[in-house]
This record gives structure tokens, sequence and C-alpha cells, in this order.
């Protein structure tokens, strides 16, 4: 058996002074998927911040890969949003993706070839292989979606860190993330993505973890993602619907 | 083509002119690299704040009797470090601690002042430079700390770009982004310090703002601007040294030669985007295949 590609052991996360989120407990193991669900501002950025040792954990604490997350910072690959990046930033999609290479790279040297052509396969397998020389800004929301999504696969990480990536993204772009996560979930790589798209959250991971300021549910997504965790998660905002099954409003 | 040749070549025949033409491609070089970093970054206003804070080390220096540009470059580092210190603290903006230092600064540069008599005409060469009255011990250390400063532009060029880009997978990675966001600011003292004396402080945002922001008009990616930018503030400082040098020599009349440049450059900048503007608008009509 493989070391777990993620442990939290009740884990709290503080903001600067304020504490953000506590207790929170659970593991993902590699090849695993795991959805962050909870409303804004609920701590999931920061729990995601704490992944990454970005975050002073006042209790508790992470390890990733069986390392302090601080050391498998290498391993692990953060996945922002599209729309967070600024659209007029001179760049194509290629160098984007090159991104990805540059701690492998190192300091005051220049990817290589290799590193380019790990760079063109990564934009092969998001379907984008003829736009690396398109300005990274001129793409759709879902094609630089997909860009960022090659950029983590270029790095090669162990582990995926993925923050809203399907606000905003076509059907097209959603259909071929979920078929990359799911073939990259195949060779072991596990991912942890903060979402509030509940169907999407059933599509993409296996297990959930519902949270606001604390852990409300860890585990498998149909055991977590219940009407009334949801309600307590969410408040009146969680509706449960005729069918039985249950909706986030906004 | 022999009075063309006699206005544009000339003048550089005689050394002060000579000199003058080398401070200003050198300070176009570091003011090109270093101003699309800035301007990828969106912080030009760093340029400006530094601008006024290397005052009081310039004033200091001066009532003490020791190197201006030690004076401008302690004073020019002291308030990089004080920035990053008060802004460690998510509490105080960048915004608010700019301002802070500038008039914390620029009062220390004044109390300073007002305690000499004879500063009144160093105080004019600070605020609009001297640049045909640099001599060449001037250009050999415009030459080191632009050396400095492009050297380590060019060092960490793929980790500013990436921390401009998308500073939360920059830290994600691993790269100190504070660190680095520090070194771009020493570079930006750096050059301010170097370009003080030429151009001075009032006009030396010139070589670092407009240069930079001619490229990003012209060109798609980021070394083609930073090219265009060194290569358009040579040309540009060319023709406004050659300008000032022809109406003073040849018609008697004054024109100050730094700001001269300047002028040129910005004209510079304007063709520049006019001409973009014109072929934006010559393409449109080409139907999308």
């Amino acid at each position: 058996m493989s070391r777990p590609a993620l442990v939290l052991s009740d884990v709290s996360a503080a903001y600067g002074r304020e504490p953000v989120l506590e207790g929170v407990t659970g593991r993902i193991e590699p090849g695993g998927s795991l959805a962050l669900i909870g409303p804004n501002g609920a701590g999931k950025s920061t729990l995601i911040k704490a992944i990454l040792g970005l975050v002073p954990l006042p209790s508790g604490s992470i390890e990733v890969l069986g390392q302090a997350p601080a050391r498998a910072r290498s391993q692990v690959a953060y996945v922002p949003q599209a729309e967070a990046l600024d659209r007029n930033f001179p760049v194509s999609a290629l160098q984007v993706v090159l991104m990805g290479r540059y701690r492998r790279v190192g300091w005051l040297r220049r990817p290589g070839a290799a590193d380019k052509a790990a760079a063109r396969a990564a934009l092969d397998r998001v379907g984008l292989a003829d736009r690396g020389d398109t300005r990274f800004g001129t793409l759709s929301g879902g094609q630089r979606q997909r860009v960022l999504m090659a950029r983590a696969i270029a790095q090669e990480a162990r582990l995926l860190l993925l923050d809203e990536p399907f606000n905003g993204v076509d059907t097209t772009s959603t259909d071929l993330l979920l078929d990359v996560l799911d073939a990259l979930r195949n060779d072991g790589v596990a991912v942890v993505m903060a979402t509030h798209d509940l169907s999407i959250a059933h599509l993409a991971c296996g297990d959930a973890c519902l949270i606001n300021h604390h852990q409300v549910a860890f585990g498998p997504i149909d055991e977590a993602l219940t009407a009334e965790r949801l309600q307590q998660t969410y408040g009146a905002r969680a509706v449960v619907l005729a069918g039985g099954s249950t909706i986030v409003t906004a | 083509m022999s009075g063309l040749w006699r206005v544009l070549v000339d003048p550089f025949s005689v050394p002060f002119m000579g000199r003058a033409l080398v401070e200003v491609v050198l300070l176009g070089a570091l003011g090109a690299v270093l101003g699309v970093h800035l301007l990828l970054r969106r912080k030009a206003f760093v340029t400006e704040a530094l601008q006024h804070t290397v005052f009081p080390g310039v004033a200091v220096a001066f009532v003490a009797g020791q190197s201006l540009l030690g004076g401008a470059l302690l004073a020019a580092l002291a308030s990089v470090v004080l920035l990053h210190l008060l802004t460690r603290n998510d509490r105080v903006d960048t915004d608010s601690a700019l301002a802070l230092l500038i008039a914390g600064f620029f009062a220390l540069g004044v109390v300073v002042v007002s305690r000499s008599h004879s500063f009144q005409s160093s105080l004019t060469a600070l605020l609009f430079g001297r640049v045909l009255a640099v001599d060449t011990r001037q250009v050999v250390e415009t030459a080191v700390l632009v050396a400095v400063g492009l050297v380590v532009l060019l060092a960490l060029h793929k980790e500013l770009v990436l921390r401009a880009f998308d500073p939360a997978a920059s830290a994600a990675v691993g790269y100190p982004v504070g660190r680095l966001d520090l070194v771009l600011d020493v570079v930006v003292a750096l050059a301010v310090v170097a370009a003080v004396r030429a151009v001075g402080t009032v006009l030396l945002v010139a070589f670092l703002v407009t240069p930079a922001a001619a490229g990003r008009l012209c060109c798609r990616r980021i070394p083609s601007m930073m090219a265009t930018a060194a290569v358009l503030t040579a040309v540009c400082g060319w023709l406004g040294l050659a300008a000032s040098y022809t109406a003073s020599v040849d018609h008697g009349i004054r024109l100050a030669a730094g700001a001269m440049v300047v002028m040129t450059i910005t004209v510079g900048f304007l063709v520049v985007a006019t001409v973009m503007a014109v072929r934006q608008r010559l393409a449109r009509p080409v139907p999308v295949p």
C-alpha cells in the first residue's frame, strides 16, 4: 500500500490572527478525489492554502505525500480559476503550460527541449495542441481553464488542488476536464477540488468534505452530502426538492 | 544629406554630448527591461514613490559633503525595505505605506535642506538632472548600476514573469514571492539612483514607464517589448540630444537637454500608439477564415 496523498488531522487554520477553520480530519489515497464544499468564506480556500503550507496551523497537522506541506510543493499543483488571471498578460498558451516546468528547470536556467516537449504533450492531453502559440487571454474561459490544467499536468504533480475549476466553463470544456481528471486519477494522481457545484462534485469526486468554518462531514460523497448536512452547512440556502435531492440556492 | 549628418551625428563628436548619449542609452536599457516588469506588475507607482524618497538621502549627502550617489542609494534602499516591512502587515495597504513614506522622507529632506544655504542649484539639478554635465566617472557608475540591474532581471526573468502572471501559483510551487518583490523594488531603487543625476527625479519616470508602454502596445512577446523599449529610448535620446544641441549652438535657443530627451520619448510613444491604432483599424475588415 502506497502512502496516502493527503492526511488531515484535526486541522485548524488561521488567516492572519483570525481563526477561519477548525476540526478538519480525513485522508485521500493516491487516485482519490475530494470535493471541498461550503459557502463562500467557509474556509475552502484557506484549507487549500494550508495544504500548500502557505498559512500557519494553530493546531492539528497536515501530511502531503508523507511529508510536511512546505516540503511537498514540487509534487503539488495548484490550479486557480482562469477568471482570476489577467487576460491582457502577454503570454501564449504554451508559455503558461511551460510555467509548470519552472521548478524542475531550477533557478537561473531556461526551459529546455525536454520541458517544451512535456508542455506540448500536456496541451495535447487537454485537446489544445494546435493553440500553443495563441495568446492565453484570447482563448475562451473553458480553454483557459484547460491550459491551466495542462500546466498542472506538465508539472507532473501527484496531488492537484483545484479552486472552483468549472466556474464559467462551457460544457465541452467541462466534459474534457472531467475526462482528463479521470485519466489522471487512474495514473494515481489525487485531486482536491473546491467547488460550490454539487452536480460537478458528484461527477468528479468520490469523497466530499463539507465545511463551514468547521467540518460538517468528511467521507464518501453520497454519505457526506445528505440533505440534513447540506442544511447544516448552508442553512436555509439548502433546499430539498420533491424528488429527494438537495440543491443549494445562490 | 550632409546637413542631416551635421545635425544628427556631428554634435556627438563633442565629448560631453557623447557621454550624454551613452548615459541615455544605458539608462534606456535598464529602464526598458525593468519598465516592462513594472508594467506587467502594474506597479509603475513604486517608481513615483522612490523618486521622492531618494531626496533626503541626496540632501543629507550634500550637506555632509559626501557622495550624492551614495546618499541616494542608501535612501532608496531604506525606503524599499521599509515599504516591505510596512506592507507585511495585512492591515497596512501598499498605497498608504507609500504615501506615508513619501511624506516622511520628503519632510526629512526639506528639514535638512533648510539648514543649508547653497542648496538651491543642487536642488534644481536633483529635480531636473544635468545630462550634459555627466562626467566619465558618472558614466562608469551608471554602467555598473545598469549592469547589476540587468543581470538580476535576466537571471530572475521566468520567476518574475510567473509571479506577475499568477501570484497564487507562484507561491504554491514554493517561490519566495515576498523576496522576489523586494528584489524587483531594489532594482527600481538602483534605476532611480542611476537616472537621478542625468534626468532628475521628476523626469526619470519617462525612462521607465513610457518606453515600456510603447513596447507593450506593439509587441506580443515580453522580450520583444523590452527590446523595443530600449531601442525607442536610444533613438529618441539621440534625436532629443541632437535637437537640443542644434537649437542651442546653431540658433541660440537654449533647450534643457534632459527634458528634450523625455519629450522626444513621449513623442515616440505617441507615434507608436498612433501607428498601432491605424494598423488595428486597417486590419479590422479582413474576414476571419
